[in-house]
């Protein structure tokens, strides 16, 4: 399936994943495949509304009932023992103490109230009729901007669990003295990961031992140990975290949920006894992290020419029913703060951001993370400021965005953006969307009455691959910038990796090879890689941030160059050459004017493993290296979105003709992979811009509980999309930017633009629907 | 999201089925391709203590022209609705219907007996008169549309009748017109425009309780030639006579106005085939 590849030079190429074959065959192996001897399943019973206080649990008839193995509540001593506090070391943060099971009150439609364990997933849901909950309804908040009635937490009143503030320069002098000063109230809208795969777990609590083994879709494996050591009471080596093949995460997967604990905690109290919870799509809705429920009042000021002179906003994240674990209420706001002013240059910037906790799903991490919100902000912003200086959406763009010969440029919430190549980006998108002829064409239909089309544009940087100096914005006590490879040669010649990254689709094993087989002087194909899995890899965060092609790809090529300087020096002492001059090309041993390879990797590892009668003096058997990568700040990725599209005005609906996407990912590995990445984003960014809505009532109950209801795009909704490249390379190991996210950040304000651009309307909240197009019209 | 338990029996006769429906007292439920069914289920929403499986009853699957007129038994699936060339406009519906793998086991009887007031298929049964023959107990009987469905998801059909075939006349004329939110979805608004037996027949899915006969739009469109303004005067009569609510994907002003749009469209189709006919 691979055989084709094995000349020399891997990245950079589009080889054939290594994962394919089983994934596209369907021979992948999911969590919810996994089938163990004497397994039980495992359905959670949630509470039917939004806020209420629990009365009293009554699950004696399902405990009675002869097919069931197990009940437990809130009040289960075992699962009462155990909370999730997200913590952050930010002055104003308070944090929320989560349930693994709600005890006193129900926070959230959908949170758990009680679990069964049965001999089958259809036996467990008949036990979760027979359990009688008696609530007592409280006024639920839905609106992170409206007063409670009742607070969610008592710790915090107002509801307010964060709250933080930028400022640079003189905003107010700025306002002062601008030609134009605009100001909006923004609203987007609730969405979420929703991967193809829900979450899902099999927890083995060891019969004889106190050891853990959890089989998890999680993104991040070792953080994931670590938390269960610690919330368990386990050593950390006892507790071992699988995640097979994973159907997708998009951070969704990135969030230890209580119900994850839950499975642990009753596998503990049904020592050998494999216990099994895979989520449906219901259950998916309701209760894993959802995102972007954003309001944003901006204020922001041009000079006569279109300059940006001051841009001031006050941010408010609707997080949800608790500060997700171990993430906190941070996540979304901070980063909302931090990038909001883009790859504009911006001297002068005020910002309040707060997180604000409600009766709803908790947010938590989100592909783009409450950047597709913030880019749809500042556009929409450059878009007014430009209708009222009679300037294009391009020119004022083009006025503002960071020059190169600006780099390093520091953002006015102090983050120090490398990249600067977004003029480069933005010219590509003219280019490539023909923008003389996208001109002409609107102005013949507005001539012949036919069909209005628009063009809409967004420019955006995104800071990726974060080190530990970047990293630190929530303040948590762990810091997330590094992650560990080893690689080894085996004695047979072929190469293994063992990397702390993770994938959920993303072809990171293919992706690790082409970078080993470099640093190491081997084909791919020699090159085999073990991922997810907490027993193998040393350490790694897993999947977030765009952060495993720059630190799992820098832990990767660190681990293999210094692994090729193992062997060479072995080889040298070997085949009596010196070290210097020797190299490694394809797994042969080849010294400059020898015509022959002196021989192959596979005979050297031989002599490692096999034949230490052998091994030249001073010479340890094996061949194996284990480096840590911490790039300490990040890389900027700089990214351009642009799209034609046609409106019918009758209907409201529109059509997209043309999108293209001009993205820096610095050196590509793998273009397949990268195209495919860019893709997928926007895609994704699409479906948040024009379908998928999370909509509560006012009572909190979740309106949008079915994938009837909630819309995600199919490929019959995405349009050809034109991908194109630029290439600067990143101050890292491999000079790689991340290019997991960014796509996701430009369709919001892509295609709201463009419908201003075409008809002058303001869509100031998401989504775009036709409904609301048609309203606006009117 | 697992079904209640119930019990599944496969009989392999029309009155074999009725016989288990009678043995259920009222609490058997007939599943066909199972595309609407299976999630209620699966959401506990339904709880039928049988599952009747009629996918094995011989010689409900044919579909054959009987003059002007279509014969479609109960299990003949969208996929072969699609494919039929007998009627274009039973064709063009059937192309709008959910997805290739919902087309190919999804029925013409299910969808009827399911009674769905955004589904294609009951919103064409209406707008043609069609006559459902069902069986029971006692024998079988023929029941106009219309008649058939009385609300969203309820039918005139007894609790121990089923679907066994469909009769739909083929119009001279016809025009389908339908707004959903993505390729595949239920319709928001739907509408058929068909020209039967020289008059006109238009009906509305997706806006009231059941597929609304327009029947004033009718009566617009057979007083005289279909020009451009009767079109509009059609359709605004189709539009101002109808029912209908906001709920998370429209609200009834932007419902009924596309109502009025979508009508006109349907009636613009029908009218340019009769034109490109005629020359």
């Amino acid at each position: 399936m691979t055989g084709s590849d094995s000349t020399s030079g891997s990245v950079g190429r589009t080889v054939a994943r290594k994962e394919d074959w089983r994934l596209v065959t369907g021979r992948g192996n999911y969590v919810s495949d996994l089938e163990l001897p004497r397994m039980r399943h495992v359905a959670f019973l949630r509470s039917p509304y939004g806020h209420a206080r629990i009365q009293n649990v009554d699950a004696s008839a399902a405990d009675a009932a002869p097919w069931v193995d197990a009940v437990f509540t809130g009040l289960t001593p075992a699962i009462a023992a155990v909370e999730l506090r997200a913590l952050s070391a930010l002055p104003s943060y308070i944090e929320t103490a989560q349930p693994i099971l709600a005890r006193d009150k129900a926070r959230f439609a959908g949170e758990p109230v009680a679990a069964v364990v049965a001999a089958d997933r259809y036996r467990a849901e008949d036990a979760l009729e027979l359990i009688d909950v008696d609530y007592d309804p409280l006024p639920a908040t839905v609106t992170a901007w409206e007063k409670p009635e009742v607070p969610v937490h008592d710790g915090a009143p107002d509801n307010v669990l964060l709250e933080r503030a930028f400022e640079a320069g003189d905003v107010d002098e700025a306002f002062a003295t601008s030609a134009v000063v605009v100001e909006r109230e923004l609203i987007t809208n609730r969405h979420a990961g929703n991967p193809m795969e829900c979450r899902a777990g099999v927890a083995l609590w060891a019969k004889g031992e106190n050891k853990l083994t959890l089989w998890s879709g999680t993104q991040v494996p070792h953080l994931v140990r670590n938390m269960l050591a610690e919330l368990l009471g386990l050593p950390e080596s006892n507790v071992r975290v699988i995640a097979p093949d994973v159907g997708g995460g998009f951070g969704t997967k990135a969030v230890l949920y209580p119900e994850d604990v839950a499975l642990c905690i009753m596998a503990r109290e049904l020592r050998g006894v494999p216990l099994k919870w895979v989520e449906d799509r219901a259950e998916h809705l309701q209760a894993a992290a959802h995102a972007r429920d954003h309001r944003y009042l901006m204020k922001v000021g041009f000079s006569a020419q279109g300059k940006i002179t001051a841009v001031q906003a006050d941010v408010t994240c609707n997080i949800g029913a608790y500060s997700v674990y171990p993430w906190t209420a941070g996540i979304e706001p901070l980063m909302a703060g931090g990038l909001l002013t883009g790859p504009y240059m911006v001297d002068n910037y005020r910002c309040v951001t707060r997180g604000v906790t409600t009766n709803t799903a908790y947010a938590g991490p989100y592909r783009g993370v409450a950047r597709p919100a913030t880019v749809f902000a500042m556009e929409t912003m450059l878009n007014l400021g430009a209708a009222e200086l009679g300037l294009s959406d391009l020119d004022i763009r083009r006025l503002n965005l960071i020059p190169e010969d600006a780099i390093p440029y520091r953002m006015p919430s102090r983050l120090v953006d490398d990249s600067g190549w977004y003029g480069r980006a933005l010219e590509g998108c003219v280019e490539a969307i023909d923008y003389d002829g996208f001109l002409v064409e609107q102005k013949r239909r507005a001539e012949h009455g036919e069909e209005p089309i628009g063009i809409g544009f967004a420019c955006y940087n995104e800071l990726t691959g974060l080190g530990r100096a970047a990293a630190a914005g929530p303040r948590m006590p762990f810091r997330t910038g590094h992650d560990a490879c080893t690689v080894k040669v085996e004695a047979d010649g072929s190469v293994t990796v063992m990397s702390g990254v993770t994938s959920q689709g993303q072809g990171l094993e293919t992706t690790m090879a082409q970078v080993v087989a470099d640093a190491v002087g081997v084909t791919y194909d020699a090159v085999n890689v073990r991922i997810g899995d907490t027993n193998e890899a040393l350490w790694g965060f897993g999947a977030f941030s765009s952060r495993q092609a720059v630190i799992g790809g820098g832990a990767a090529h660190t681990s293999g160059v210094a692994l090729r300087e193992q062997i060479l020096e072995l080889a040298a002492a070997v085949y009596e050459v010196s070290a210097s001059e020797l190299r490694l090309v394809d797994g042969r041993f080849l010294m400059p004017g020898v015509e022959q390879p002196l021989g192959t990797l596979a005979d050297v590892a031989r002599i490692a493993y096999m034949e230490s009668n052998r091994l030249p003096e001073g010479f340890e058997p094996g061949l194996q290296v284990t480096r840590f990568y911490d790039p300490v700040r990040g890389a900027f990725s700089a990214g351009a979105q642009a799209a034609v599209i046609e409106i019918d005005t009758v209907s409201g609906e529109l059509t997209i003709l043309k999108w293209v996407c001009v993205e820096d990912a610095g050196r590509v590995i793998n273009p397949q992979i990268v195209d495919g990445q860019i893709a997928g984003s926007i895609a994704q960014g699409i479906g948040g811009a024009m379908y998928e809505h999370l909509v509560y009532d006012e009572s909190g109950n979740l309106s949008t509980g079915t994938l009837l209801d909630y819309l995600m795009p199919t490929s019959a909704e995405i349009p050809e999309l034109s991908i194109g490249h630029l290439s600067k390379p990143a101050d890292n190991p491999l000079g790689v930017r991340g290019v997991g996210e960014g796509g996701t950040l430009g369709p919001n304000a892509v295609l709201a633009g463009a419908l201003h651009n075409a008809l002058g309307v303001e869509l100031t909240r998401l989504p775009i629907t036709p409904a609301r197009l048609w309203e606006a019209l009117r | 999201m697992k079904a209640a338990s119930f019990d599944y029996v496969r009989p392999e006769s029309v009155a074999g089925a009725v016989r288990c429906l009678v043995d259920a007292e009222g609490d058997g439920k007939i599943i066909a391709g199972g595309q609407s069914l299976a999630p209620v289920l699966a959401m506990r929403l339904a709880r039928p203590r049988i599952l009747v499986d009629v996918n094995r009853i011989p010689g409900l699957g044919a579909l054959r022209r009987d003059g002007d007129s279509l014969r479609i038994g109960a299990m003949v699936r969208h996929h072969d609705l699609l494919e039929q060339r007998h009627s274009p406009l039973l064709a063009e519906a059937a192309r709008w219907i959910g997805h290739a793998a919902i087309r190919s086991r999804g029925t013409t009887g299910g969808s009827i007996a399911h009674a769905d007031p955004s589904a294609e298929l009951p919103v064409v049964a209406a707008a043609l008169d069609a006559t459902i023959h069902a069986v029971g107990p006692d024998g079988g009987r023929s029941i106009p549309a219309v008649d058939l469905f009385e609300g969203a998801l309820e039918t005139s059909l007894d609790e121990n009748e089923m679907i066994v075939e469909i009769e739909m006349p083929i119009p001279t004329a016809w025009g389908f017109a339908e707004l959903s939110r993505r390729h595949g979805d239920f319709g928001l608004v739907t509408v058929v425009a068909a020209e039967v037996e020289g008059s006109w027949r238009v009906c509305i899915g997706g806006l009231a309780a059941v597929p609304f006969r327009a029947r004033e739009c009718e009566w617009v469109l057979d007083c005289g030639p279909a020009g451009e303004d009767r079109i509009r005067q059609a359709a605004r009569a189709a539009a101002a006579a109808i029912e209908t609510s906001s709920d998370l994907h429209a609200t009834a002003d932007y419902r009924r106005a596309m109502a009025e749009e979508f009508t006109r469209r349907a009636i613009e189709q029908a009218v340019a085939a009769t034109r490109a006919g005629a020359h």
